[in-house]
């Protein structure tokens, strides 16, 4: 560990100048941030009125007249969104560490003993993994869960999810720990570490790609609709695009619930990114190069 | 070097869990449904084996054949617009977070840039189909009505919810690029621009080389956007259908049309070996240049 | 190494106790039924009125209302129950699709269900398969005219009996300039055949005359009452709202509610929207193709209810649909969800004034199902699809009425066996 403490800082940019290359960075990333809200405020504006005024003036803030907080009100009186967002995250959250744990085990491994005949083997099955489409497999998985018992459960999501996610894990993975140079892990075994032990003197510095790993990981986990439908769709453990779909309807739908339900399921997502982003990427910044 | 008997058993340990719970949950099942792609189900006689028969099918029926290539042309196109518009600003937002000209702020563009990302596409096709709607929203143009016009626009509110991915690919890839070269640039008078063109992207070119292939693998497998704004059949006139929605549409069926298990095995294998193979091509051809080139 | 066996053990673990948590769930006296469902906004409608009535005559047995979003209904009711699960209670859809369902061993067969006495043959036939009964028939649905009252009296209109009239009233709704004629889109191509073609088409191809003839082989779809058929909805082009092309169902439900157009081509399903926002709405039924002609009126079979054969819960599963096909379900049914229609032969009363308007339309009326649905939607390319996509590019593109039908009959003969070497 001590080798990365020693690595000189990050250079320090002058934050008191304002340079014409600085202004010209922000005014672009200004115009993408804009870009990007822009829909996302559409969204939340609409969640606070009637259904007239969504459809009457989609872009018009909320007056006292078509305000509503009715939808938000349906949300929590129809739905049993407190429970489904529970089972979203434990779901998400075990999924994606369940992922993360494994495919950076078995991606350490791959590249680690590359001269073993079986690596190009493990390694193909991987990558084919990553364009599986996995929903063909469905009615085969279904009747694995009904073998096992765990039908309607969620630990049957945790392992398709898991299972679904390995591939493009060990396959990013293996491009993270591709960088990490040879000489470190020769030290640590020379001082007489074991590979358990060489693995974790690697770990720190595929820090990124954890980050890339976990992102990439839980995007499609939590928004997910179709293995909810299938493997969990009992009440105790609908997730939050399962409660979401109560709102639409065959032909009617309940615009101010929908939306409202649609906006309070994306905050967890945006919070878990936020930490992981976090958690993950700010350690570089104490400096990391090979 | 650890020995070979060590490195046998260690691979072997750092693998299992990985490999069990994949190859159970993931290869076992699609295995299963590839097999039954050989088959011919029949409510009386049960399964056949009938060897390619599904296949010839799939090729040679004039209806079912067209449509299967009419999703493949779009499937290219859906590609293509993402490869050349979502890539290209990706590594631009990449490019300008990583700069040097932000400091407290990088982590929170960043944040943001990213939100569209975690949106689930019913919130994209809802939001997208009322801003650009004809009655309600900004643009007068039918612009999801057109055969010319409808999958570019939907391809491009793709475009809008994922960029976040190959900004924060490229963007942890650059973190990774030594401060010392990109010093050593500066201190020779070079260009931000030159410096990342000259010093930085030489050194994410195999990751770039991975988004790319990446955006090509999921782009084949896209379905989520595609159906949340035009169901299985998506128009107009099947202009909007990829192969996703193809193989839903043969493998569950529509409402008016009745599904077909074996030939949606049929197809989703056919799917699977065209991914396959541009796939390989691609690590064969270029991915192993590339990597030889930088290091 | 330890740590990764001490990871191992721990899922091991997790396993182990979810497994447990599982099995111990099911040892209740009283029986639960799980009824799926696409119609995800009858929720209320039966949590609060239907199954009540029902648990309070039988007290030993639960039912759940479980809806799937109706877009993923039949791909998640095929995938549970080829994989040897799903819900006790299945709803069915009508003809082809529910058809393959049967064939494949989805459903119990009713025969001997005692409550099905009260439902005529024509009532059953879109569930029937080689002669036995499957499904308990819920509801079926009509398809017309909504029309805002107010701007009718304001711009001194009365509805349409005929088609000449029809395109009078289009034309002079137009010509007042305030208001769109017609709230119709094309961006959802079922409803242009659904709430279009197959409501003003049946005046021309005489209902069940032209569609039983299709699936003898008798008729063709280039014969000439299906092309005037064609030609006829086709005249409601210039009537449309800017952008139609785009436009999609909820777009024209919103356009009619808000006051900006005339009159709304739609179902009997969407009772409950359109008067959502108190405006006065009246109903009229398609015009008929001369005065004084055959009025014809869509009503499709929408709705039954059958039993998953995989269910463990066979004999309360019976009892449940017989109390579905008596007349204390059909009367709750009916006028909590305004718009659906009893399908058996006991006399049932409609509450909502806009459900009895449209049930009155039936007098006199000749009715029948939607054209392509039974039988000519079972092989590839499905008639029904192929009307949903011609009927679309007739109103985008330039396609004509004669082209649409020839090109929809090729479709046809190329599986279709009575239609084959005409």
């Amino acid at each position: 560990m001590t080798s990365i403490a020693d690595q000189p800082p990050k250079p320090v940019v002058d934050d008191r100048r304002w340079s014409a290359e600085r202004v010209l960075v922000h005014v672009i990333l200004l115009a993408f941030v804009v870009l990007a809200l822009g829909p996302i405020f559409v969204v939340i504006i609409n969640s606070l009125k009637t259904t007239p005024a969504i459809f009457g003036g989609p872009f018009a803030l909320p007056t006292a007249e078509t305000f509503s907080l009715d939808g938000y009100v349906r949300v929590f009186t129809r739905g049993n969104f407190i429970a489904n967002y529970s089972n979203s995250l434990i779901v998400t959250v075990s999924a994606v560490a369940l992922t993360v744990v494994f495919s950076t085990l078995a991606a350490y491994a791959l590249v680690e003993y590359r001269l073993t005949a079986l690596v190009p083997i493990l390694t193909g099955l991987f990558l084919i993994g990553v364009m599986l489409p996995i929903r063909l497999g469905t009615i085969p998985i279904i009747k694995i869960m009904v073998a096992w018992g765990i039908m309607d459960t969620l630990l049957a999501l945790i392992l398709v999810y898991t299972a679904m996610s390995i591939p493009l894990a060990v396959t990013l993975m293996m491009t993270y720990f591709r960088t990490v140079p040879t000489e470190l892990k020769e030290a640590a075994r020379m001082d007489g570490a074991n590979e358990w032990q060489t693995f974790l003197i690697a770990l720190p510095l595929v820090r990124p790609g954890l980050a890339a790993v976990a992102t990439v990981t839980m995007l499609p986990i939590w928004n997910d609709l179709w293995f909810p439908l299938i493997l969990a769709p009992g009440k105790a453990n609908q997730t939050v695009t399962l409660g979401v779909q109560q709102f639409v309807g065959q032909f009617l739908n309940d615009y101010p619930a929908l939306l409202a339900a649609l906006t309070l399921g994306a905050v967890p997502l945006v919070l878990l990114f936020t930490v992981f982003s976090r958690q993950f990427i700010s350690g570089l910044s104490q400096g990391y190069s090979k | 070097m650890t020995r070979p008997a060590t490195a046998r058993w260690s691979l072997l340990l750092f693998v299992l869990p990985a490999l069990a719970v994949y190859v159970m949950f993931a290869v076992a099942p699609l295995v299963s449904s590839v097999v039954m792609s050989f088959f011919n189900t029949d409510r009386t006689l049960g399964s056949v084996f009938v060897g390619f028969e599904n296949y010839i099918y799939l090729f040679t029926e004039p209806v079912v054949s067209a449509r299967f290539w009419n999703a493949l042309v779009n499937n290219i196109k859906y590609f293509a617009i993402h490869v050349l518009v979502e890539v290209p600003i990706g590594l631009l937002m990449a490019a300008l977070l990583t700069s040097g000209a932000l400091r407290r702020s990088e982590g929170v563009y960043r944040t943001i840039l990213f939100i569209p990302a975690t949106l689930s596409v019913v919130i994209v096709g809802f939001i997208w189909r009322l801003i650009i709607n004809p009655l309600w929203g900004v643009v007068g143009f039918p612009l999801l009505g057109n055969q010319m016009t409808a999958l570019p626009t939907i391809s491009l509110m793709g475009v809008w919810q994922y960029v976040g991915i190959p900004m924060i690919f490229l963007y942890s890839a650059l973190l990774a690029v030594p401060n010392d070269l990109v010093e050593a640039s500066r201190l020779d008078g070079a260009s931000p621009w030159r410096t990342f063109w000259d010093i930085k992207f030489p050194l994410i070119v195999p990751q770039f080389g991975l988004i790319v292939i990446l955006t090509f693998i999921w782009t084949f497998n896209g379905f989520d956007l595609v159906f949340a704004l035009n169901g299985s059949a998506p128009g107009p006139n099947y202009s909007t259908d990829i192969l996703g929605t193809y193989f839903y549409r043969t493998f569950f069926g529509s409402s008016g049309q009745v599904a077909d298990l074996d030939l949606g095995a049929t197809v989703a294998t056919v799917i699977f070996t065209i991914m396959l193979l541009v796939t390989a091509l691609y690590f064969w051809l270029v991915q192993r240049r590339l990597r030889a080139h930088t290091v | 190494m330890r740590r990764i066996s001490t990871g191992v053990t721990t899922g091991a673990l997790v396993l182990g106790v979810s497994l447990a948590a599982m099995t111990s769930a099911v040892t209740a006296q009283s029986v639960t039924l799980t009824l799926g469902s696409w119609r995800t906004e009858d929720l209320a409608v039966w949590q609060d009125q239907v199954l009540p009535a029902f648990e309070a005559a039988h007290p030993d047995i639960n039912v759940e209302f479980a809806p799937i979003n109706t877009n993923e209904y039949n791909a998640a009711i095929q995938s549970q129950i080829e994989g040897g699960t799903g819900p006790d209670l299945i709803t069915c859809r009508p003809f082809d699709v529910n058809n393959e369902w049967i064939g494949r061993g989805y459903f119990s067969e009713l025969d001997g269900l005692a409550g099905m006495a009260n439902f005529t043959d024509t009532a059953k036939a879109a569930w029937t398969f080689e002669g036995h009964a499957y499904c308990v028939p819920v509801a079926a649905v009509l398809a017309g005219f909504y029309y805002n009252v107010d701007i009718f009296n304001e711009l001194g209109l009365t509805p349409p009996t005929t088609t000449a009239e029809f395109i009078a009233v289009l034309q002079a709704i137009q010509d007042s300039g305030k208001y769109t004629p017609l709230a119709m889109g094309s961006a959802e191509s079922w409803q242009l055949a659904y709430n279009g073609l197959y409501s003003v088409g049946p005046a021309y191809w005489k209902g069940e005359e032209g569609r039983l003839g299709l699936i003898d082989g008798t008729k063709k779809l280039t014969d000439p009452e299906f092309v005037e058929a064609f030609k006829s909805f086709a005249a409601w082009r210039p009537f449309l709202p800017p952008g139609q092309e785009a436009l999609a169902y909820p777009d024209m439900t919103q356009l009619f509610t808000l006051g900006r157009a005339a009159i709304l081509p739609d179902g009997s399903w969407n009772i409950n929207q359109v008067t959502s926002t108190g405006l006065n709405v009246g109903v009229f039924g398609p015009p008929a193709v001369e005065a004084g002609g055959q009025r014809y009126l869509q009503e499709m079979p929408d709705m039954a209810i059958g039993i998953n054969a995989a269910s463990p819960n066979q004999e309360a599963a019976r009892t449940f649909l017989d109390w579905v096909a008596g007349p204390e379900f059909q009367q709750i049914y009916v006028n909590t969800a305004p718009g659906f229609f009893a399908m058996s032969n006991q006399a049932v009363t409609y509450d909502n004034a806009l459900a009895q308007s449209f049930a009155d339309l039936k007098t006199g009326a000749s009715l029948t199902p939607r054209l392509a649905l039974d039988r000519l939607s079972a092989g590839t390319p499905p008639l029904d699809d192929e009307i949903w996509r011609l009927l679309q590019l007739m109103m985008t593109t330039d396609t004509t009425a004669e082209q649409a039908t020839q090109e929809l009959q090729a479709g046809l003969e190329s599986w279709y066996g009575p239609q084959k070497g005409n």
